[in-house]
């Protein structure tokens, strides 16, 4: 047992470290969340491209790198440290990972080359309005018609859909209110009847809603088996939630970098106030908590690499990071004091961030009924 | 990054379980202290196996470490299954006279340790020197060829079953109050020395006894100072760096843990089933989450071990078990409704169990290295923010 970076993995950490530094800085991201109108800059994008980060863990021969789900953690907690607008998640795990899973020859032939190439960008069209996550709660319909199918309904909270060339969308063909009755499909994002609407968050980022009016897609916009989108889906959307926990953690420790290098700095009533014991105590919970959503997180990606069962470590992993990083985010803020609640103050927009991505892709209640499910549903699965 | 156990250490561990599995007796079970003839013979036989001394040199009475993790994973199988676990006689005070003490102290005392001839107390504490050790008052008077000695210390565990005491006492007391104190060896039979029970809360018959310890003009021989006069805190402080034993394992939390929820799995209150019940079936989900960050943190404490000594991440490792082990007792009785404070009867989940894991908890918290203080040393060392006083962290060396 060793939980030392590889060589390759500290030199991919330090590289992406450098790069953000250089290039995603405050500065920029408050140009992402103000003057663009994506929300992400396409120059960035082709960078990382020629740096063979968009096909991380796409295989070698359709172009990848065919990298693990750990090396990806690595990767994403140095763009989390920067809060990097980028659709890196979606396009280069998810679609990545569920068209080399579920996609046809034909498919992945076609489509994961182009996202090593950075020619296609794909969004993640999934939530309706429930508080939850769940795919019981997936209304949108996709009805047959001839060869094609029509999709009709509104997704919510779909980042980047106005950048993205394709959406991943889930939608229901079968059975109402359940986990079968799901499909996938990779929908051009220019078909007629996609309207899209802004929503805006504290994060000032680009979510959208998505209305599918009478959608019509080919046969070929399918991904994998009709009906069984959910099992498809499900296992690359676990993969997905965990570099999502390594973004989050990657801010949260950055945000605790601040606020340590701030509470040693500041001085009030003749003392740095680091030296009290209560900013003391704040600062050491909240790294005990970074440390363990951190360590969490790679353990659940390196059972997932091993393809071990790990939805409950999964579930632990992003019930844990989503509770860490709004607990980081709020308990910081609050050592800068009032400066701490300043527009021109930089470490708001980790702020702003904290508590949307601590609800993101399932808030802490979705994911501890997941957890449930696996401690008290099922037998635990015990590791030796 | 391998979180996986290599097959040397499931060899061993395997071996571990199986010297369990043989030796393990219900007058075993129940306790990490080495104090019923039952629980001493049992780390007696470990210590046969060469289990004590490892990574000690064999002219000691030590053994060859077999690889790093040896250490880690022995205490993590003693503590799943309830066994003693070898604890300070090794992790403090054997490896303290390694680095300090005489020759002869080391040849007269090490192979006494590693054959666990013998239990130890640690008599540091008093009523004005808790958590700053520093201030401890009790003095030691240079006399030549002894030190005598008259005063008291308290909450001394083991005092009432132990043969030697590792005590600190003031030996100047005119110096800087970190520059004055002394460590010795003193037998327990020693003139001068009474002691006096102190019991914590609970249950008859399940509570750990604590001691007050007396002395009156108490004699130690000149040849029981350990290292150099007036160097005790230091080595106090630097002992805090040996104990990698200091990585309390989360094992036997997990197996509480698993016990309460398995409880759960079939409970039924007159119908109302609890494995049903999303308060119940949430609040279970958000401490097991809790409980799997502790066995990371353990985790983190261990890989660090095999290049340096872990003392951050061994503080975090003890302020977030004992934190999470409150947060789990406080849970266990909230969700029974009034049948968590039971002590025993009819309708007693666990015997009584969760009472007693309730008045435990909050002791934990205190005990050792409070957890408010634990988490200033982490606020200090790991991420460098100065002392209360402006002073550096820690004395020079």
């Amino acid at each position: 047992m060793d939980i030392k970076l590889t060589e390759e993995q500290a030199q991919l950490q330090d590289i992406a470290s450098k790069y953000m530094d250089k290039h995603c800085t405050f500065e920029f991201v408050r140009r992402m969340e103000k003057e663009s109108e994506l929300g992400f800059c396409r120059d960035m994008w082709r960078q990382f491209a020629e740096m063979g980060w968009l096909g991380m863990i796409i295989p070698e021969k359709f172009g990848g790198m065919g990298m693990s789900l750990l090396d990806t953690v690595v990767l994403i907690r140095e763009l989390g440290r920067h809060i990097c607008p980028s659709p890196f998640l979606f396009t280069s795990v998810l679609a990545s990972d569920v068209i080399t899973q579920a996609g046809t020859r034909d498919q992945k032939a076609e489509l994961l080359p182009q996202i090593v190439a950075g020619e296609k960008i794909y969004a993640f069209a999934y939530q309706e309005y429930s508080r939850f996550f769940k795919p019981e709660h997936i209304r949108l319909q996709a009805q047959k018609s001839g060869e094609n199918f029509v999709l009709n309904g509104t997704k919510l909270f779909v980042e980047f859909a106005d950048g993205a060339d394709t959406l991943l969308v889930v939608a229901r063909t079968g059975k109402a209110n359940s986990q079968t009755g799901l499909t996938l499909f990779l929908v051009d994002r220019s078909s007629a009847g996609i309207s899209t609407r802004h929503m805006p968050t504290m994060s000032r980022d680009r979510h959208y809603q998505v209305d599918f009016n009478n959608v019509e897609v080919p046969a070929s916009a399918r991904l994998g088996k009709l009906n069984k989108g959910w099992a498809a889906l499900e296992p690359s959307l676990l993969k997905t939630v965990i570099a999502f926990c390594g973004y989050t953690n990657g801010a949260g420790f950055e945000m605790h970098g601040y606020a340590t290098k701030y509470a040693s700095e500041r001085v009030q009533f003749g003392r740095p106030i680091g030296q009290m014991q209560t900013i003391q105590g704040y600062l050491a919970q909240m790294i005990m908590e970074l440390y363990g959503a951190d360590m969490l997180t790679l353990f659940s990606a390196f059972q997932i690499d091993k393809a071990r069962h790990a939805r409950g470590y999964v579930a632990k992993a992003k019930a844990f990071s989503a509770e860490t990083v709004g607990h980081v985010m709020d308990v910081s803020s609050q050592i800068f004091g009032g400066m701490g609640y300043m527009e021109e103050q930089d470490t708001t927009l980790y702020l702003r961030r904290g508590k949307q991505y601590q609800l993101a892709l399932g808030g802490t209640e979705y994911w501890e009924d997941v957890i449930a499910e696996e401690i008290i549903d099922r037998e635990p699965v015990v590791l030796t | 990054m391998d979180f996986d156990w290599s097959p040397e250490e499931i060899a061993f561990r395997d071996e571990v379980r199986e010297f369990i599995r043989r030796e393990m007796t219900d007058e075993v079970k129940g306790s990490i202290f080495i104090d019923t003839p039952a629980r001493v013979e049992f780390v007696t036989r470990m210590a046969r196996l060469g289990w004590l001394g490892m990574g000690f040199p064999e002219k000691y009475g030590g053994s060859p470490n077999p690889f790093p993790l040896a250490q880690f994973i022995l205490n993590a199988e003693l503590d799943r299954s309830g066994a003693p676990i070898i604890g300070k006689n090794v992790g403090t005070i054997a490896s303290t006279i390694f680095h300090v003490a005489s020759e002869e102290m080391k040849m007269e005392f090490l192979p006494r340790i590693f054959r666990n001839e013998g239990q130890w107390a640690i008599t540091y504490t008093e009523p004005n020197a808790g958590t700053d050790l520093g201030s401890m008052q009790c003095r030691a008077i240079d006399k030549g060829d002894h030190f005598e000695v008259t005063g008291m210390k308290h909450y001394i565990t083991s005092a009432h079953f132990c043969r030697w005491h590792w005590m600190a006492l003031r030996t100047d007391p005119d110096a800087p109050k970190h520059k004055g104190i002394s460590i010795f060896i003193v037998d327990h039979d020693t003139p001068g020395i009474r002691l006096s029970r102190m019991d914590t809360i609970g249950r008859e018959g399940t509570t750990h006894r604590t001691n007050q310890v007396f002395f009156d003009q108490m004699k130690i021989p000149r040849s029981r100072l350990v290292g150099e006069l007036n160097k005790g805190f230091y080595y106090m402080m630097q002992a805090l760096d040996y104990e990698r034993f200091a990585i309390l394992s989360f094992a036997s939390r997990v197996r509480r843990f698993n016990k309460i929820v398995d409880w759960y799995k079939n409970a039924d209150f007159s119908g109302e089933r609890p494995a049903t019940d999303p308060y119940t079936r949430r609040a279970l989900a958000r401490m097991s989450a809790r409980i799997e960050v502790g066995t990371m943190l353990e985790r983190m404490a261990i890989c660090k071990a095999q290049y340096e000594v872990p003392a951050v991440e061994a503080a975090m490792n003890k302020v977030w078990g004992a934190t999470i082990g409150d947060e789990f007792a406080q849970l266990a009785l909230d969700l029974m409704g009034p049948f968590g404070g039971l002590w025993g009867g009819e309708h007693s989940p666990f015997g009584g169990g969760l009472a007693d894991e309730y008045l435990m908890a909050g002791h934990a918290r205190v005990a050792a290295g409070g957890v408010d203080t634990s988490k200033s040393i982490i606020a200090r060392r790991l991420l460098g923010l100065p002392n209360a006083l402006g002073k550096p962290e820690l004395p020079q060396r």
